[in-house]
Order: C-alpha cells, then structure tokens, then sequence
C-alpha cells in the first residue's frame, strides 16, 4: 500500500508574503563579482580605486576558489581594521605554502586585535613553522594574545608544541593559563587520533594535577577514562 | 549526662516541622537540588525557551547576558516577575556571566553566528548548554562543536525540541518496529523558500548611524560574523538571509526537520553520501541525498501532499510497507495499511517543554541529551553540505571518514568561514 512521493518539486502553495526587507544599494550589491575568476578578483585587490565591499567580497570568492595567485594581495589587507577578516577568508582555504609564509610574516607586522586573528588562522591552518613566534607570544604582555597563541600551538600539536605547552603551565597564570590548559587538551586528542597513545596519556595525566582549572583537570580524567575504557586501546 | 535520644526527644525533635510551616510548597525541590541556569542572547525565540525553564521546578534563572540594553532588561523583568524577586543578574560581557560558579548551564539563543563560539565558551567554562538551531554557520564549527563537548565532557541539547514530540516519535517508532518495512526514504521540509530561499544574499545594507554603544555593541552582535556597516534591520531579525549570519532555507529548516530524519532513522552518526541540488533560488527546490546504504534524504521546501495537513516543520518517512509523515499541527498522515496503529499523541506544541525538562533530568543524571552535540553536529553536517550543493549548482560526493567532497575542490574550501579577531573556535 506504499504511496510514492513525486521526485521533481510540486509547485508552491500559495503563501501571503512578508514584508519587504530593506533593498541593498547599488554599491553595497556582490552582482558580477560572484562570477568572477581569480584573475579578476585579485585585480579588485590591487586596483586603488575599489571600494571595501568590492574587495571584501573578492576576498571571500578567492578563498572558495583557493586562488594562491592572490596570497600576495590579501597579505596587504591583514592590517585592515575591517577587511582583516576578509583577507583570512580568502587566505585560510589556499592550499599553497605561501598562504602560510604571509601569515608568519604578519606576525612580525600587525598588533591588537587583528594580529590574534592572524595567530588564529595559524592555528586552524597548523603550520608548524610559526611555532618559535608563537611561543614567544606565549609569555607576552597581552593576555589575548597569549590565550590566542596557545590555542594555536595545541591546534598546531605535535611534541614540539607539546613540550611548550606543558612548561607554559608551570609559567602562566589566569587566564594565558587556563588558555594553556585547553590547548594542552586539544594536543592530548591529537597525539591518541595520530596513535602516539603514550604521549597523549602523559599529557593528560599531567593535566590531572590539582592545581590544573578545575574545567581542564576534569576533562583529562575523563580523557584517561574515555581512552583506557575504549575497545580499540593495546592490552 | 544527656544522652543522644534525649536531645532529640527534647530539642531537636520540636524543630523538625512540615516544609509547609516555612512556606514551602509540598513537594517543592530545595535550591540545592535545582539546576542553575544563566542565558546569552535572549530575543524572541530564546524568550519562548526561557518560559519553559521559568516553569520547571527543579530549574532557576539566575542571570541574563545580551548585547542590547533593552533585551537585557526585559529579561530581568520577565524573570524577576516570576521568581517574585530581583535576582535575575544583567551582563553585557559573557565572560562574566560564564565565571559564576553558581551557574550549571547557559541558554544560547543570539543569532546563528554566535551559536558554535559561545557553546565551545562555555564548554570551556564548565558549563553545560542549551542552544538555538542552526546550531553551526558551517562544517568546520559543527565538527569543532561535538569536539568540545567530548572534550570537556559536557552536555549539550540543541534546540531541535522535536525530538521530544509525542507526534514526532509516534513515526520514529512505527519504523522502529517494522510496520513501515525497510526504510526507503526520508523527506525533510525546508521550507517556504518565499520567505528564506536556498542562497542568501552576500549583499551588505545601506549604513545607518550607529547607536551608542551602551544601547548596542555593534561590535560584540556581530561578534565572529564579518564585518559590515550597521543597519538596524539586521538587529531587528533581519539578519537572516544574509549569507554573513545565515545559512539560507536548507539549513535554517534543515536543522529542524533533516534533525528529524536522523533522530527516526537512528542515521544520528552518520551523513550522507551524496547530494543532488534540484530547482531555483525563488522555489520550488529540493536537494535529493543518499546515504551509503541507499536509503535516500530529499530536503525540499514543498511539495508532498501532506505537507499542508500536518504543518510546519514536518517530515515523513517511507519504508517498503508504508508510509507517516508529521508536524507541527500534530497530526499525523500515513498510507492506509498504517492507520490502525495510529494513536491519539498530545499536542506537538509539548515538545519544548519536553525537550527543556530532558536537558535538566540528564544534567542531573549526567547521560546524554536526545539532540546532543554530536547528533547536532552530524545533521547540520548534512545541511551545510547539501547547501553548498546547491551553491555549487551541482551534484557532490561525500566521504564520510576524511570528512571532505570527493569531486568538488571549491565545495570543500566552502566547509569553513574565517570568523572575525579575536574569535575562534
């Protein structure tokens, strides 16, 4: 008695609409830039005379297109108070090592806030390189920045990291420390995901002290138990 | 020497007195054994959630964080007016809020660019959490999402009340038990595309004046979405259908009803494999989807005959044997072979309360809410993937493993956003 379901759409029912939203003007509207290639994108970039909405919406198409011919034009816009996002959009999914040299080299050049979100993009793109600068900002001045710094070392992971991480909660306090905790956290679960179980279970037994944030502290032992409960673990 | 009996025959004893003569109501559950609540971002929506706390006895409402200074305050009153005091606490700084030792979970309910950032924040802090759907903005943040929770071991319940629908699960165990046969199909509503279609807008509104910012932090509301002059429209609830804050109708009702589809079919760990984008940007559309064992999910914003009966949000199953479909009207259509296993089911509109009381009995209990984080995360998985099919204007292939579209570079640069400095997931 099964009823099948039309496969191709069946034509709306009428509904009453809503009002209108507000139109977007002519110079605020994406239009041809959606279509564009990465040639032509780069070009908005580059060209003086293009407005902020022009580039930050190239900046966002480059990033789905991974233009790595782009790197270069969307370094120069890290600094800016409000495309500085835009330009991590275009940076962060290019699969060229070139996207990651720029970042590094930003880290030299830019403060406040827009430097943390180059620290952050460093972080979800792992780029080890930009380990020794990281660990630097770890013991900075700027408490965001150091919280940045280590969320991006334990997104990095690895022993390198690792072994920075640990001897930064024997250094930092507040909230650069809790910061530090987390991170220790995440370098835990990548160790046990790459199969380096007995660095990631010392890690977590570290976290287990009890003047580790009770947060952190809780979630290693349950890390420990969640890992030596688990069917898949060596006997 | 007096000894123990003695004293409480004699002093003790008088004083253990019904809970009654200190006006407590019978049965009613010290402040000790009541789980804590705080809420961020509380609007129209969030307010219909909050109600729901307000009237679960083992529940108290202690604090409010918002950007707005007027929301912040009709918070404070609407719970203040409940609880007979004025303990409900204002913040415009979450942090703040998140500190407070007293407080077990936090009610999410800004806009959807917040959603992930904010849950992993409270995570963090300790905290256990209800949120609003979208759940995520994309791929990325709903992975992240179920990685913090695992992580630090907390709880988590989107806001996919559904779940916790007598309606609802009346079809859940109709396929349970078999009387549907083998299980075909799933078909998720998401829909009208008239009032959010499948792509928004990456246009930006016209500047207006900004407000000072002790009325609204323009800054802390866009939070880690891009930046783009203000508008007051966009804090309004304009926001949506702007690609920036928005994921479009596949994944604004997809995170209603594609939620559905993976809670009936048990599919809570899984994606499918394979979507198809059908239609235009002004509807009908659909996008057809197949997990690998060949069961198929069709999210469309019409078009089955039911769809008008059974009400917003509705979603049907179909097996080899027959067919249910459901929704927010509660009532429930199915193929004539199953009509005689059809009951009476209380209204759907019990589901949030429903869904509320989950979360505060599993906080207690410490066991995994119905739409935990990892469900979440797997069911906008799906939603953010059939929407950048459908941005993609073509026919992708996923691997559920590695995570990552098998025949599409560009789809899989779209699997995450740059969130704005300083905020990160």
């Amino acid at each position: 008695m099964q009823q099948t379901t039309p496969t191709t759409p069946a034509p709306q029912a009428a509904k009453p609409k809503p009002a209108p939203p507000p139109m977007p003007p002519a110079e605020f509207q994406e239009g041809a830039i959606e279509k564009m290639d990465a040639a032509a994108l780069t070009g908005i970039l580059k060209d003086p005379k293009s407005t902020e909405f022009q580039k930050a919406k190239a900046c966002q198409r480059i990033g789905e297109l991974g233009a790595k011919e782009a790197v270069p034009a969307l370094a120069a816009l890290l600094g800016n108070e409000h495309l500085s996002v835009y330009a991590r959009y275009g940076l962060e999914p290019i699969a060229d090592a070139s996207a990651d040299e720029a970042l590094r080299a930003a880290l030299t050049k830019l403060k406040g806030v827009q430097l943390i979100g180059v620290v952050n993009s460093i972080g979800k793109r792992r780029d080890a390189k930009a380990g020794p600068a990281l660990v630097k900002m770890l013991y900075g001045t700027d408490v965001d920045q150091a919280r940045a710094a280590a969320a991006a070392l334990g997104s990095i992971g690895g022993a390198a990291s690792a072994k920075e991480l640990q001897a930064a909660l024997g250094k930092t306090t507040g909230m650069t420390r809790m910061a530090v905790a987390d991170a220790c956290l995440v370098c835990s679960e990548r160790f046990l995901a790459d199969g380096k179980r007995d660095q990631g279970m010392a890690l977590y037994t570290a976290l287990t002290a009890p003047d580790v944030p009770k947060p952190v502290r809780l979630a290693a032992m349950q890390g420990i138990i969640r890992e030596e409960t688990s069917i898949g673990r060596p006997r | 020497m007096t000894t123990r009996r003695e004293i409480l025959k004699s002093a003790v004893a008088p004083m253990i007195v019904p809970s009654i003569v200190l006006g407590q109501r019978a049965g009613a559950v010290a402040p000790s054994d009541k789980i804590v609540f705080g809420g961020i971002g509380i609007g129209s929506r969030g307010q219909h959630d909050l109600s729901k706390i307000l009237n679960i006895s083992d529940a108290k409402f202690v604090a409010i964080c918002d950007v707005r200074n007027s929301r912040r305050e009709e918070i404070k009153s609407m719970v203040d007016k409940k609880y007979g005091d004025s303990g409900c606490a204002m913040y415009d700084d979450q942090y703040a809020l998140l500190a407070r030792q007293d407080i077990d979970a936090v009610l999410i309910a800004t806009g959807d660019r917040w959603h992930t950032p904010l849950s992993i924040i409270a995570a963090q802090h300790g905290k256990d959490v209800y949120c609003e759907k979208p759940c995520s903005m994309s791929i990325e943040e709903s992975w992240a999402l179920a990685a913090a929770f695992k992580r630090y071991g907390r709880l988590y319940q989107a806001g996919c009340q559904r779940r916790n629908g007598a309606n609802f699960a009346l079809c859940k165990e109709l396929l349970k038990s078999g009387a549907l046969g083998k299980l075909q199909a799933l078909y998720a509503n998401v829909g009208p595309s008239v009032n959010w279609p499948p792509l928004p807008s990456r246009d930006w509104l016209a500047a207006e004046e900004l407000p000072p910012k002790q009325v609204l932090d323009w800054d802390r509301w866009l939070g880690p979405a891009p930046w783009r002059p203000y508008h007051s429209s966009y804090v309004r609830g304009g926001w949506r259908n702007f690609y920036d804050f928005h994921g479009g109708g596949i994944l604004e009702w997809g995170s209603h009803t594609v939620d559905l589809c993976h809670w009936a079919a048990e599919y809570d760990d899984t994606q499918p494999v394979e979507y198809e984008p059908v239609g235009t940007n002004v509807g009908p559309y659909q996008v057809n989807c197949r997990y690998s064992n060949g069961v198929k999910l069709v999210m469309r914003d019409n078009g089955w005959d039911g769809a008008l009966k059974t009400g917003s949000c509705s979603f049907r199953i179909e097996g080899d044997l027959g067919w249910v479909e459901t929704g927010d009207a509660t009532k429930i259509e199915c193929s004539d072979n199953i009509k005689p296993l059809l009951r009476p089911t209380e209204s759907a509109s019990l589901a949030l309360e429903n869904h509320m009381k989950e979360l505060v009995r599993c906080i207690k209990t410490r066991q995994q809410p119905s739409a935990s984080a990892a469900a979440a995360a797997n069911s906008h998985v799906t939603c953010h993937a059939a929407f950048i099919a459908y941005q993609r204007g073509k026919t992708l292939t996923w691997d559920t493993t590695r995570h990552e579209f098998t025949n599409d570079a560009i789809a899989n640069n779209m699997r995450s956003r740059a969130l704005r400095e300083p905020w990160r997931i």
